[in-house]
Parts: structure tokens; C-alpha cells; sequence
């Protein structure tokens, strides 16, 4: 069992309501691409789900025993190399050092990091290695659900797409379900069983869209069709159509407040 | 490879190397213009620094100078930087204490030192004290901005791990904290110095200032710029041995990730 249930979840800063009543179901094994213009609040949904905020009002089911978390810009710790980073979580419980050693090794060669790289810094590595890098350290604590926030937006597009195929296999591999949060459709179109469209002004889910066949065999003609139709879905038109000046500046797709704003 | 070494050795030590010698030029050029009574030379402050070096009580002025430091340093450390971090955290405290800082801040050095010498006497514990609130609120301040400027994305990341706050604080955010107070410690220390050695002139107390009051009694120049170049060179000293290898160690990062 990897689901996650989020029941009539409403959250604040200060005193703007960013998320209203939202509820989202992801069925075990089930990838779920959330998608929304900038502001909307999909940050704050998954730092939600992964525990960072607790809500005002509404409920988390969690049906699993461990969660792995990939955010937007790695959020590495700056100071630790690779190696480190990856077993940061493990060093949170009361595993031996051969254990965290061990699991940390199978985490980053799960991700294809090569060993000379675990010893560098985050500085030292590219944008797609820190992107390995804080994969493998959502893997270490071997989730049965992970959750994506925008991990891939800071990439170039061919970097972004090995990176997708990389959680494709991953989740084929292992079988965990997952939030992925983007804003990119195709991004949305090739990783998930189903994409979740939410409210521009984060008032619930507005609704549900499924693309063809599971995400591991649909080919790139299906994706490029399926998004070329996509937006002309009603569904979709604040994703196609919003106009980000016409946000407000205090977005809140930070989890800190709207002070701190991405 | 030995020539790209030695090209390396050159940039790194040539420029500084040059400053040196230039100063060291513009003194001597100084000292033949005004005179031996008004300026010595470097080498004549040089053989006062050996001589002052050669005595049990040189040692014992230094050693008296750069323990109140060191003392003042710990103290302000425990006081200025404990509250810092509590203040960081509980807006409260911060807004509380913050004019305070602001009114300790704005105190002259000079004030403190007449004011400890009619309340504590001119004792070691009065030149302690005189240090210790000077550099007390740059730290407190230090600390404050430092806990304020830390990167809490880090600490979310950590918290959806399942970290506790106590985790958070010590394997992140003390993390941070510790590597942007470095150059403060590197500022409070150059202020201690100057500051003990006022506070030692104006007492009398047992010290390099001390030392200085006694070589202007006499009118002996050489050996009031023999205690200011051991000063200089004991600041020097202490920054390259305790501070900067603090800074290295735990402010490394910060260069690497610019």
C-alpha cells in the first residue's frame, strides 16, 4: 500500500488563504502529476504532503511507512558532499555507519552516480548531478511514495529529459506511487498515470485528465499528441492561458510565506 | 610543474610581500624626514620589540593583554552570542533587546573604560568588563543575522525526512550560523585588542597598554611602537591561528557554493 489521501485541505500565511478545501486521492503505485499556474499553491500542497507545513483544516491519510522528498533547486546541503547529502536522512535515524554506508552506495548507484562524484560538493556538480544526487537521497530511506516538487524546472530540456526517464525506471523498478508537482505539461503527460489539475487561486482540484497507456510505455508520438490536445481542455486553460504579471507578487509557492517568495 | 608553482607562490604572497615593504619604506622614509625622537626606525622598533621579548615582564604584559582578550572573547561568545541565538528565534526577545543593542552599540569605547574604572577600580576585572560589553552586542548582532540570513529551505528538507527540531538546529541550522559568525569573531577580536589596550593605558593595569602609559611617562618612542607593533603582531597572530582556520573550516563552503 503507497497512497496518500489529502482530504479538504486548507492552509494560510498570515492572512491569505493559499489552498481552499483541496482534496486529491492517489491510489497505491499510482504517479500523479499536480499541475497549475505559478502561485496556485502545488508547492504548498506538497510540502504539505511531505509534512513540512500542517494544514489549518483538513486531513492527511498517509498508507505507507516512508516518504522520500525531491525539491525544486536540490536543497543540498551546501556544505556536505555528495555522499553525505545522499545519507543525510539515514543519519536523522539510529542506523550503524555500515548500514548508512551501504544503503547510501545502492542509493547513488541506483541514480547512475559515478564514485568520483560522491565526494564533491554540490558546488562542484552540475545541475543534473545535484538533481541525482537529491534523488538518491529521497531513495536512501527506501520510500514506498515520493513526492516531486518542480525538481527538473531549473534544467535544460535534454538534461530534464534523461532526468524524467530516470524516475520513470525508478518508479517501474521499485513500485512506488508519487505527487509529482509541475507546471510543464509534457512533463506531466510523460511521468504520470494521471494529471490533477488545481485552481489557479488553489480552491480545489478543478479536475482530472489521463493520459493513454501507463507512463513507462507511452512513446513520445502519444505524449506530443496528447499535450497538443490537452490544451484545448477547458481543464487546462489557466495552465495555458494564465498571464504571471497578473499574479499577485506574494505567490505562495514557497512553504517559508509569501514573504520569501521563489 | 615547478615554474607553475612558483608562478602561483608569486601571486599569492608577491602582492602582500609588496604592501609590506612599501609601508615599510614610507616608515623609513618618515623616520629620516622627522627624526629617531619623533619616529624610530623599523629596525630600532624591531630591536625594542627583541628586547621588550627578552624580559620576563614583556611576556608578562603580553600575556595579560591577550588572556583578557581571549577571556573577553569566551565571555562575550557565551553572553552576546547565547542571546543572539535566542533572540534569532523568539521574535520577542529580539524586539525587545534590540534598542538595547542599539544604545550598548552606540556607547564610545572610552565611556565604558571611565565607567568601569570608577565602578570596579582599575582592576583586571574592569578591563574584562570593558571588553566584554563592547563586543558583547557586535556578536549578539552577529548571531541575530546570522540565524535571520539562514538558508530554512535546508531545515524544510530536513523536517520532510522526519528530523526534529533539535536535529534541524544541529546538524543545519547551527551549521550556517557558526560559518557566517567567522568575520564577526574576526571583528570582535581586532576590537578586543584595541580596546584592552585603552582600557590597560587609561588604568594603569598590568598590560601591553600599561606598557605604552609607562614609554610615554618616559618619553621612550621606541618602546610605545615596540608595544604597538607587538599588538599588531599578536592580533595578526591570533587571527591566522584561531580564526581564520575556524573560518576555513566551517565557512569553506560559502566560497565553493558562490
Amino acid at each position: 500500500m503507497s497512497g496518500l489521501t489529502l482530504a479538504t485541505i486548507s492552509h494560510s500565511f498570515e492572512a491569505r488563504r493559499v489552498l481552499d478545501t483541496v482534496s486529491l486521492v492517489i491510489r497505491p503505485g499510482e504517479l500523479v502529476a499536480l499541475v497549475g499556474p505559478s502561485g496556485c499553491g502545488k508547492s504548498t500542497l506538497a510540502a504539505i504532503a511531505g509534512g513540512i507545513l500542517k494544514p489549518d483544516e483538513g486531513r492527511i491519510l498517509r498508507q505507507y511507512q516512508s516518504h522520500g522528498m525531491v525539491f525544486q533547486q536540490s536543497r543540498l546541503l551546501p556544505w556536505a558532499n555528495a555522499r553525505d547529502n545522499i545519507a543525510y536522512p539515514l543519519t536523522l535515524g539510529k542506523m550503524t555507519r555500515a548500514q548508512i554506508t551501504e544503503r547510501t552506495n545502492a542509493a547513488a548507484q541506483a541514480v547512475a552516480l559515478l564514485p568520483e562524484d560522491l565526494d564533491k560538493r554540490p558546488a562542484q556538480l552540475s545541475g543534473g548531478m545535484r538533481a541525482r544526487v537529491a534523488i538518491a537521497r529521497a531513495l536512501v530511506v527506501e520510500p514506498e511514495f515520493l513526492i516531486f516538487d518542480e525538481p527538473f524546472a531549473a534544467l535544460d530540456p535534454a538534461l530534464r529529459r534523461r532526468m524524467q526517464d530516470l524516475v520513470l525506471s525508478l518508479a517501474e523498478a521499485r513500485g512506488f506511487g508519487g505527487l509529482f508537482i509541475t507546471h510543464d505539461l509534457t512533463e506531466a503527460a510523460r511521468l504520470s498515470h494521471r494529471i490533477a489539475v488545481m485552481d489557479r487561486q488553489g480552491k480545489g482540484i478543478l479536475g482530472s485528465l489521463t493520459p493513454p497507456d501507463t507512463p513507462r510505455a507511452r512513446s513520445e508520438a502519444q505524449i506530443f499528441d496528447y499535450t497538443r490536445n490537452a490544451r484545448n481542455d477547458p481543464l487546462l486553460h489557466d495552465l495555458v492561458n494564465v498571464d504571471e504579471r497578473a499574479l499577485a507578487l506574494d505567490c505562495a509557492c514557497d512553504t517559508l510565506g509569501f514573504q520569501r517568495c521563489c | 610543474m615547478m615554474p607553475i608553482l612558483a608562478a602561483r607562490a608569486a601571486l599569492r604572497f608577491g602582492p602582500p610581500a609588496l604592501g609590506i615593504i612599501l609601508f615599510l619604506a614610507a616608515w623609513q622614509a618618515a623616520h629620516w624626514h622627522y627624526g629617531a625622537f619623533i619616529l624610530p626606525s623599523p629596525w630600532q622598533t624591531l630591536s625594542a620589540v627583541f628586547a621588550t621579548l627578552s624580559s620576563a615582564s614583556g611576556w608578562a604584559a603580553l600575556g595579560a593583554t591577550f588572556g583578557r582578550v581571549g577571556l573577553a572573547l569566551g565571555l562575550s561568545g557565551l553572553i552576546g552570542g547565547g542571546l543572539g541565538l535566542i533572540a534569532g528565534y523568539l521574535w520577542l526577545i529580539r524586539a525587545t533587546l534590540a534598542p538595547v543593542a542599539t544604545i550598548l552599540l552606540g556607547m564610545p569605547a572610552t565611556a565604558w573604560v571611565i565607567l568601569t574604572m570608577i565602578w570596579f577600580g582599575p582592576s583586571h576585572g574592569s578591563i574584562l568588563f570593558t571588553i566584554t560589553i563592547v563586543i558583547g552586542p557586535i556578536l549578539y548582532i552577529g548571531t541575530v543575522d546570522a540565524v535571520l540570513t539562514r538558508d530554512r529551505r535546508l531545515e524544510d528538507m530536513a523536517t520532510s525526512f522526519g528530523a526534529s527540531r533539535v536535529a534541524r538546529f544541529h546538524s543545519i541550522a547551527l551549521r550556517q550560523i557558526l560559518s557566517s559568525l567567522g568575520p564577526v569573531f574576526g571583528i570582535a577580536l581586532a576590537l578586543g585588542f584595541k580596546v584592552a589596550i585603552m582600557a590597560e593605558l587609561v588604568t594603569n593595569v598590568a598590560g601591553l597598554g600599561a606598557q605604552m602609559a609607562r614609554a610615554r611617562a618616559h618619553m621612550d618612542i621606541d618602546m610605545a611602537l615596540a608595544n604597538v607593533a607587538l599588538a599588531v603582531a599578536g592580533l595578526v597572530v591570533i587571527e591566522h591561528l584561531v580564526i581564520r582556520p575556524f573560518q576555513t573550516r566551517l565557512g569553506q563552503w560559502k566560497r565553493g557554493a558562490a
